[in-house]
């Protein structure tokens, strides 16, 4: 018993500032029915920023309009020549030399499921949209990499200069684009360069990333050598440098490519050209599933596309490669042979310069019908379901249990007693917690059934202030404190406390949800092959097919709410956390789970004490991911009635309010930034 | 080209002359070597409205194009003159953008274009069997335990619009006194989803939606009779039935307007005056909305065969411009 009092004693010493916290905050919570502002963070107070940038916006557009008109001529001029080359061409000449172009980076069988795929974007009606969009890309993406490249390479030479623009890529990667375009179509001008712009300004961050990696990583007796042999800094930078950062960078290429294709079909949403996102967007607005669903599949084949064809040319660079393709002169000669032949044949033979109508099939509209007698089939089922989802999970942690449990949603109430009798068990476990020495349980757990008593929506903003800084303080220190802390109070000067608590509720419960199954999926799918074959083209799917089309099904299942904003969440978010897990658990060493069999270890001793805390770094960067992922999903979420700061964008989008929307986006990628950095200081390693 | 571009802008300059002189009877075509850019927005109607009026410029000897076009954005493209007009306008859900640059003199509405709107909380035809004494808004009254949902408990749900299109329904509800909750459905598409799915179905369901739409092709529907609109309503709290509150009523039917670039008129005389006199029927768009969206034709073919058929209704549009 001694060493139990003993434990609590000096829980309760480490734990002294959180104790304060926790004390201040039951005191606000006796007086917020007297003082309202206690909770709901007075109007009074906040300072008009977004008022302030909208002036700052319109003084800008003044000035430098002329110059964002000519550059977005320019542009133009570039997308109609591509344009011109991939649709005005016949349909023959196009798909063999992506199919020659495929051959090039990987072989046979690239350029062979290159043809076949484009041969079904061609069945499928939508090739004029699919090739508006991959022209588009084509131009955003050298674009991309040039200036990914030119800011990689200055942050690699001056730690000064890294010094600022990383925070930027945490901005470019996290301000959601919907907050941006509004600010882009002011200064550009209205068309295909607002989507243009917005695709650069997403997909320069992981080329910027990968170049300072893959320059940081030669290895320095490699530099030294090369200062040695008397190179000039020029020398050494095209003989050693580059050549021994490209693999990397085209890395980098690829998941340049692949965030331009995603940001693309975002910016749609402001029209200028029949892409293929326009199509999406056109069928989500009539909740036609199936067509939303085959112009999804289109958008996926470009993404597969895109992805194998980078992703080879990539590969082609590593030592071990042993394919490498035509010499250059003589690629360019095939190229021309078959850019010839095909032209002529199209000529002679229009049926291969324009695809014939009576050879498109497009089954949208059984797919239509079948929803709608699953919905007629499930309808009840999938209503119970959510029911209890709102009633047992959601309702509790957006309004608190003291507001949740009544007699239409638990059927019974929450009676003087059986609350005294809640936190009565709350304070026994944090004792027993804190007797144990495990302060940190016992924190949390005081913490969490708050949380769950009060709800999100329902505690004073200055424990929230107090308590994120003071997590920021323990895990980092006083400059990640003083930043955790800013943010929150950007998020009350602003006045958009009320939506960001509703995002961080709706956001932490699907984070939940995906930790928890996307856990299991993941270490399902990591102990056999035949379940990760068929969890990997799942996952490559949610995540290249654009967000809209998911929330038609779901809207019809679950109507508009909390509950359809929540699925939308997961079945983004999820992917990382499946993909991290799985990949954390197959890369534990074999020597280890050796050792630990041979020691005896049972199967579920080796899971819980090898293999998983071998795995734990991987899982958190997947957790991390995951939240990111989640709260980018906030702005597509919006579109199914969730009021949080995904609404405020959409409303500022509306109202064509530059700096109602860019205010916005910066809160919710403070919210991100605060996160990634709390969890970034946490993992090991 | 380059000449005949310079020598279309002439053109303009001259008609602009003339029409400052006020002696312009029959409108000059203008420049009509450049390209008359027409928005495509995202609804059947509109690009039913849009491929028709552009069938007539072509055959009046414009050319025209077709650009899709976000319903908010396309006003900052109209105003810096990226897009030349936009032909059905719903007056209901501009905005604020639409009254900023109207107000600037960067946008011109150019009339209605006629069709018989309606605007109000609709309900799937089932819903006269689980709420019997509709379509009277006092059936509301009594049937709300019908509606009540997990997310609006202890009041019933009356799905609202998108939170950027305004406040509508959460107003009604507020001045009728009705114990129901206003819930913003965040998109079209999820009013249209949920339409659907309450109609597949046959579970309950209020919503704020507006006619003609192509979803009645698909949903046989109701409305709710709320009082009628009256501009004494939105004044005198003693009208209508809640005698403390105003706005105690249905809501005004919105209108559709056309509305164009403010250099349209000087470059394209007579197309902005054909533009002008231009209007649709409403029960002729809702056929061909039928036609296009639940018959699978494509819309290019049927507008091109409304204006082979109609003549008769068109041709004195362009008289009137030419002539």
């Amino acid at each position: 018993m001694s060493t139990f009092t003993r434990g609590f004693a000096t829980s309760c010493l480490k734990t002294w500032p959180w104790l304060i916290v926790l004390i201040l905050t039951a005191i606000l919570l006796t007086q917020r029915t007297e003082f309202p502002q206690i909770v709901a963070y007075p109007e009074a107070w906040t300072l008009p920023i977004a008022e302030a940038v909208s002036a700052a916006m319109d003084g800008l557009v003044e000035w430098v309009q002329h110059t964002a008109r000519a550059i977005s001529g320019g542009l133009n001029v570039a997308f109609s020549a591509v344009q011109w080359l991939l649709i005005g061409a016949p349909w023959l000449a196009s798909v063999s030399l992506f199919a020659l172009i495929a051959w090039q980076g990987g072989g046979w069988r690239l350029a062979l499921l290159t043809f076949v795929l484009l041969l079904y974007v061609l069945t499928s009606g939508y090739w004029v949209p699919a090739m508006n969009t991959l022209s588009l890309v084509l131009v955003a993406l050298p674009l991309s990499v040039l200036i990914g490249f030119g800011l990689g390479y200055l942050g690699y030479r001056s730690h000064r200069a890294r010094q600022a623009i990383m925070p930027l890529l945490d901005l470019m990667q996290t301000v959601p684009a919907f907050a941006y375009l509004i600010p882009i179509l002011l200064l550009f001008g209205f068309g295909p360069v607002v989507g243009l712009i917005a695709s650069v300004v997403f997909a320069v961050p992981p080329m910027v990333r990968n170049t300072i990696l893959g320059l940081q990583n030669i290895p320095p007796a490699v530099l030294e050598s090369a200062r040695m042999s008397g190179c000039s800094r020029r020398q050494q930078f095209s003989w050693v440098e580059f050549p021994a950062a490209l693999p990397q960078m085209l890395v980098g290429v690829n998941q340049t490519t692949m965030a331009a294709l995603s940001m693309v079909i975002i910016a749609a949403i402001i029209g200028g050209f029949n892409d293929i996102g326009w199509a999406v967007l056109s069928a989500m607005r009539k909740a036609q599933f199936g067509q939303s669903l085959l112009s999804g599949a289109v958008i996926v084949i470009l993404a597969v596309l895109l992805d194998r064809i980078s992703a080879a040319y990539a590969a082609r660079q590593l030592p071990t490669s042993s394919f490498c393709g035509l010499p250059l002169r003589r690629f360019a000669l095939v190229f021309v042979a078959i850019l010839a032949v095909t032209m002529l044949a199209g000529y002679l033979f229009p049926v291969l310069h324009d695809w014939p109508a009576w050879l498109t099939y497009s089954p949208a509209q059984a797919i239509n019908e079948a929803t709608t007698q699953f919905v007629r089939a499930y309808g009840d089922l999938m209503a119970a379901v959510k029911n209890g989802m709102q009633f047992f999970l959601l309702l509790p942690v957006k309004l608190g249990v003291e507001r949740a449990i009544v007699p239409f949603t638990w059927g019974i109430t929450f009676t003087p007693a059986a609350k005294v009798a809640y936190w009565v068990i709350a304070l026994a476990g944090c004792a027993v917690a804190f007797g144990l020495s495990w302060w940190r349980a016992g924190v949390a757990i005081l913490v969490l059934a708050g949380v769950i008593y009060f709800g999100t929506t329902g505690l004073p903003w200055l424990t929230v202030l107090l308590l994120i800084s003071l997590v920021a303080y323990q895990v980092s220190g006083p400059g990640l404190a003083l930043f955790a802390g800013g943010s929150v109070a950007f998020l009350l000067i602003t006045g958009l406390w009320e939506p960001a608590m509703i995002s961080v509720y709706l956001c932490s419960v699907a984070v939940f949800l995906c930790i928890v199954f996307g856990g299991l999926i993941g270490i399902w799918a990591a102990s056999s092959e035949a379940v990760s074959g068929i969890i990997r083209p799942i996952n490559d799917m949610l995540q290249t097919l654009p967000q809209f089309v998911l929330l038609i099904p779901a809207l019809m299942l679950f109507q508009v709410g909390d509950f359809t904003a929540l699925l939308a969440i997961i079945a983004y978010a999820i992917v990382p956390m499946i993909r991290y897990t799985e990949q954390g658990l197959r890369m534990v060493p074999k020597t280890l789970i050796d050792v630990g069999r041979s020691c005896g270890c049972s199967a579920w001793q080796l899971f819980w004490q090898v293999r998983l805390p071998q795995a734990l770094p991987q899982i958190l960067v997947g957790i991390n991911q995951t939240i990111l992922y989640g709260l980018g999903m906030l702005v597509i979420a919006a579109l199914v009635g969730t009021t949080g700061l995904g609404q405020a964008i959409f409303v500022a989008l509306g109202e064509a309010n530059a700096g109602a929307g860019l205010v916005a986006g910066l809160g919710m990628a403070l919210i991100a930034m605060t996160t990634d950095r709390i969890l970034q200081a946490v993992i090991p390693g | 080209m380059f000449n005949l571009k310079q020598f279309g802008s002439t053109l303009a300059l001259s008609t602009a002359a003339m029409a400052l002189a006020g002696a312009a009877a029959a409108a000059e075509l203008g420049a009509k070597d450049e390209t008359i850019k027409l928005a495509i927005n995202e609804w059947t109607g509109q690009h039913i409205t849009t491929h028709i009026a552009g069938n007539i410029l072509t055959s009046m000897g414009y050319d025209v194009e077709y650009i899709t076009a976000g319903n908010y954005p396309q006003f900052t493209a109209l105003a810096d003159g990226d897009l030349d007009a936009s032909l059905e306008v719903w007056s209901n859900n501009v905005g604020d953008i639409y009254p900023k640059m109207k107000e600037k003199g960067s946008i011109v509405d150019i009339g209605p274009l006629g069709l018989t709107t309606r605007e109000g909380w609709m309900y799937p035809k089932h819903m006269e069997e689980v709420c019997p004494g509709l379509p009277d808004w006092k059936a509301l009254v009594d049937c709300k335990d019908k509606l009540v949902t997990a997310e609006t408990f202890p009041k019933g749900r009356i799905l609202a619009y998108p939170a950027d299109w305004g406040t509508r329904s959460a107003d009604i509800i507020k001045n009728m006194g009705l114990d129901y909750k206003a819930v913003p459905a965040g998109s079209e598409g999820a009013l249209v989803a949920e339409l659907k799915s309450a109609a597949a179905r046959e579970t309950p369901l209020v919503m704020m939606f507006w006619a003609p739409h192509w979803v009645f092709a698909e949903v046989d529907a109701g409305w709710v009779e709320l009082p009628e609109y009256e501009p004494a309503c939105e004044t005198d709290p003693s009208w209508g039935p809640n005698p403390d509150a105003t706005g105690d009523c249905g809501v005004e039917a919105p209108v559709t307007l056309k509305v164009a670039w403010t250099g349209f008129e000087e470059k394209w005389p007579a197309a902005y005056k054909f533009l002008e006199e231009f209007k649709m029927d409403t029960s002729e768009q809702e056929a061909m909305m039928k036609a296009i969206d639940e018959d699978g034709q494509p819309v290019e073919e049927v507008t091109a065969a409304w204006v082979e058929e109609n003549s008769d209704t068109w041709q004195p549009w362009v008289d009137a411009a030419t002539q």
